[in-house]
């Protein structure tokens, strides 16, 4: 047959430029800092998830050298195999210990953790009950699978439990999971009413608490301290990535978890396990989290300033509880406006539009940083007030 | 580019309301003697002034429209300029025959959207000319409002229009609804389905990455819906399956080869039509037959009515007897959107109450995935 086999290629991506469905990246010239260098400007950073700024801590960089130093650039292999070394066995002791659960285990990436586990947890004759605004990873997970699925209502608890009630009747396994912090709008999931529901109808209970790591719960143990729960939840999954300021998923729960994780999810058993220097990295990050309690201290109040002030000049901040504060503007093509002269006048916060927010809703999403000075926060907050006003926002 | 937009209003839809008729087919000159004042030219001016203030710079339309009340006057109070009349109604007083010719013209011309302003009756004198061929979008205005192509209000209706000249929007289906108004005022009430129009919808999305989505088609969806069903024949193979109506059920019979018909009840045995647009009789004669029965339902019209409007023959007795564990209720995410609650109006308490001890019931949206939905069935 006549065909162009790669003719798709440049069709599909010239409908998504056509649509401004595109992604067009921006360049950092510089690490991802609270003064960061992006395509060429240089502007305060509110979009990254390095919360605590661990990224350019010194104690980090140094385990990073040192590690690498010591035992190489690479793992040569995938855990399974000839790739786990001592070091990652260390970070998932240390993680276990920080999280107050029995047993962790770390994954490539927060993604290859839910793409991977997921799946394993429920099958056909099983159901998977989730929140309606969960992460793409976790929908992606719950994907791969045979199983049923069913939504509730976010964060709605009388909903959910409407689900396990019909569910109990009619499935084997019941797996009910949760952002622990949800991206958009920056509120938690009351993971403790969540565990009690999922105990009483005998259902397992997963969160992914990628937002939630290094930021919330007493020195950002993360959800399960939050609510006081630590080991109750059935799979507390999170990521090195964010507030850790590293990269790598993480599950922590009980060791049987942990022995039925590494051996059945295909995306932990078929990828290379982590550089050295990364690994070093996640111990030093756990480290610091242990004992510099000044770090996630700074975010909470950097955070509470900034919202406060927000409200103050006449702001909708929505319903967050956490570091990423939304700023609703009303509609998509404000928001894009909005956070386009913001980028002019140097505060690097992406828009948040229709569909992944209601029409009505549009926002910029600023995610605080604990590296970013009173000075650097009241001259980001100057600069949202004089735009919110020339576009008649406040 | 310039948006062809077929403009009509119907001048006497909505005057029964306020003095008590269910319409105002047939009874103009009662609602007139019992005080009615026309309703829809304003209605129509409201939401052509708000869409002109919120989005007339961001678009470009050519209105095609009728002499008078029946468009021209509404356009041009609301300083609309790129007119063209197409129609013009023979008497002052106008009536159905007016809305018929003038969408004749609409189709002939082709105009890419009809925007009307009107109620049930005035939505189905346009289907019965246009059928799917254009979409319709109804300004609410009329007495009765059961079809599912009107916006909730005039300034959501001004929205859609400047997102579906956007592309934000798309087409889909929208059941055309209507009380039998004869029997109406004979003390029965009967909404009938009339047919399965093109609407303006919101596109189901998938995320598809950490920020970002794509719209998926109703086909798509439906298809999905298809499995699910084939999934639950298997799976119930002994059993009786009855398909409601209305344009989702009626894509699914179709996929799986299943001769039904769009606006009435068929029964399915073992992926074959066994009975077709049956009635309270015949589906209670398959029932003794048959014994175990699952009955597939989707929501019908704006208001999200699964029971109780379109489909009288599926009577309390047929309901009792099917069941309420064996109802199958599915939709499409974004359809279900726009009816945030199922209705259910059996016409029989009893059975309303057990109904509403329910609370709730999983709608499924896709293959093996479903969402927890409220029930009402406090209609009135």
């Amino acid at each position: 047959m006549n065909r162009n086999p790669t003719a798709f290629l440049k069709e599909e991506y010239d409908e998504l430029v056509k649509k401004d469905f595109d992604w067009k990246l921006r360049i950092l010239e510089t690490g991802s800092s609270p003064h960061s260098v992006v395509d060429g400007k240089e502007v305060i950073m509110l979009c990254s998830n390095n919360y605590l700024n661990l990224s350019n801590h010194p104690r980090l960089i140094q385990a990073s050298i040192d590690a690498a130093k010591k035992f190489g650039a690479g793992s040569g292999s995938v855990r399974a195999i000839a790739g786990t070394m001592k070091l990652h066995m260390e970070v998932e002791k240390r993680l276990a210990k920080f999280k107050g659960t029995e047993s962790s285990l770390i994954y490539q990436t927060g993604f290859a953790a839910n793409a991977g586990l997921i799946p394993q947890l429920a099958g056909k004759g099983d159901i998977i009950i989730s929140d309606e605004l969960n992460h793409g990873s976790i929908i992606d997970g719950v994907r791969l699978t045979k199983t049923d699925r069913a939504i509730y209502k976010h964060r709605d608890m009388g909903d959910l439990e409407k689900v396990l009630k019909d569910a109990d009747k009619k499935f084997n396994r019941i797996l009910v999971i949760t952002d622990g912090v949800f991206s958009m709008d920056g509120d938690i999931a009351p993971m403790d009413e969540i565990v009690k529901l999922a105990n009483e109808y005998g259902a397992m209970s997963y969160v992914d608490d990628a937002h939630g790591e290094g930021v919330i719960g007493p020195d950002g143990r993360g959800i399960g301290a939050h609510f006081g729960i630590e080991g109750k939840i059935d799979v507390e999954m999170g990521t090195f990535s964010k507030a850790y300021g590293v990269v790598g998923g993480l599950i922590a729960g009980s060791q049987d978890l942990v022995n039925f994780a590494y051996n059945k999810s295909r995306t932990w058993l078929l990828s290379g396990s982590h550089p050295p220097a990364v690994a070093g990295a996640q111990l030093a990050a756990i480290d610091v989290l242990e004992t510099e309690p000044e770090h996630v201290k700074r975010l909470w109040d950097s955070t509470n300033y900034f919202k406060k002030e927000l409200n103050s000049m006449g702001f909708d901040t929505g319903e967050s509880e956490t570091p990423i504060t939304p700023v609703i503007v009303g509609e998509s093509s404000k928001a894009k406006e909005l956070s386009n002269r913001l980028f002019d006048e140097g505060v690097f916060a992406l828009p948040i539009v229709f569909p992944m927010v209601a029409r009505d809703k549009a926002r910029i999403r600023t995610m605080m940083n604990a590296g970013l000075t009173k000075e650097d926060i009241n001259f980001a907050l100057e600069k949202f007030e004089t735009l919110g006003k020339k576009l008649v926002i406040i | 580019m310039e948006s062809k937009i077929g403009f009509v209003v119907n001048p006497i839809a909505g005057m029964g309301g306020k003095v008590g008729l269910k319409g105002t087919d047939g009874v103009l000159k009662e609602a007139i003697k019992l005080g009615a004042k026309p309703i829809a030219p304003n209605k129509a001016q409201e939401m052509l002034i708000e869409y002109f203030a919120q989005y007339s710079k961001k678009n470009n339309i050519k209105w095609y429209t009728c002499k008078g009340e029946m468009g021209r006057d509404e356009l041009i109070n609301a300083g609309v300029k790129n007119i063209e009349i197409v129609y013009e109604p023979k008497n002052k007083k106008t009536n159905s025959a007016d809305t018929k010719n003038a969408c004749k013209k609409f189709l002939k011309i082709p105009v890419d959207l009809i925007l009307f302003c009107g109620g049930d009756g005035t939505a189905r004198n346009i289907f019965e000319i246009i059928g799917t061929n254009i979409p319709i979008l109804g300004i609410p205005s009329g007495v009765k409002m059961h079809s599912g192509v009107f916006g909730i209000t005039t300034r959501a209706t001004a929205m859609m229009l400047h997102e579906f000249i956007n592309k934000h929007l798309t087409i889909g289906d929208a059941e055309i609804m209507d009380l039998d108004e004869d029997r109406y005022r004979k003390g029965e009430w009967n909404i009938q389905l009339f047919g399965v129009a093109k609407g303006i919808v919101e596109p189901n999305y998938v995320q598809v990455g950490k920020m970002s989505y794509e719209s998926v088609s109703d086909d798509e969806i439906k298809d999905e819906l298809t499995e699910h069903i084939e999934d639950e024949m298997e799976q119930h193979s002994g059993f009786l399956f009855l398909f409601g109506s209305g344009g989702t059920i009626d894509y699914i019979a179709r996929k799986m080869n299943i001769k039904n018909t769009l606006l009435g009840i068929d029964a399915v045995y073992k992926r074959k039509i066994i009975g077709k647009d049956l009635n309270e009789e015949k589906i209670l004669k398959l029932l003794d037959k048959y014994k175990k029965a699952k009955l597939i339902l989707s929501p019908i019209g704006a208001q999200g009515f699964i029971l109780g409007r379109g489909n009288l023959q599926l009577s309390p007795k047929v309901i009792r007897k099917i069941g309420l564990d064996n109802i199958i209720v599915i939709s499409s995410p974004a359809k279900l959107a726009n009816t945030p609650l199922i209705r259910v109006d059996t016409g029989d308490k009893e059975l309303d109450r057990l109904f509403s001890e329910l609370d709730y019931m999983m709608v499924v949206i896709g293959y093996r995935f479903s969402r927890v939905v409220k029930i009402q069935t406090n209609n009135f």
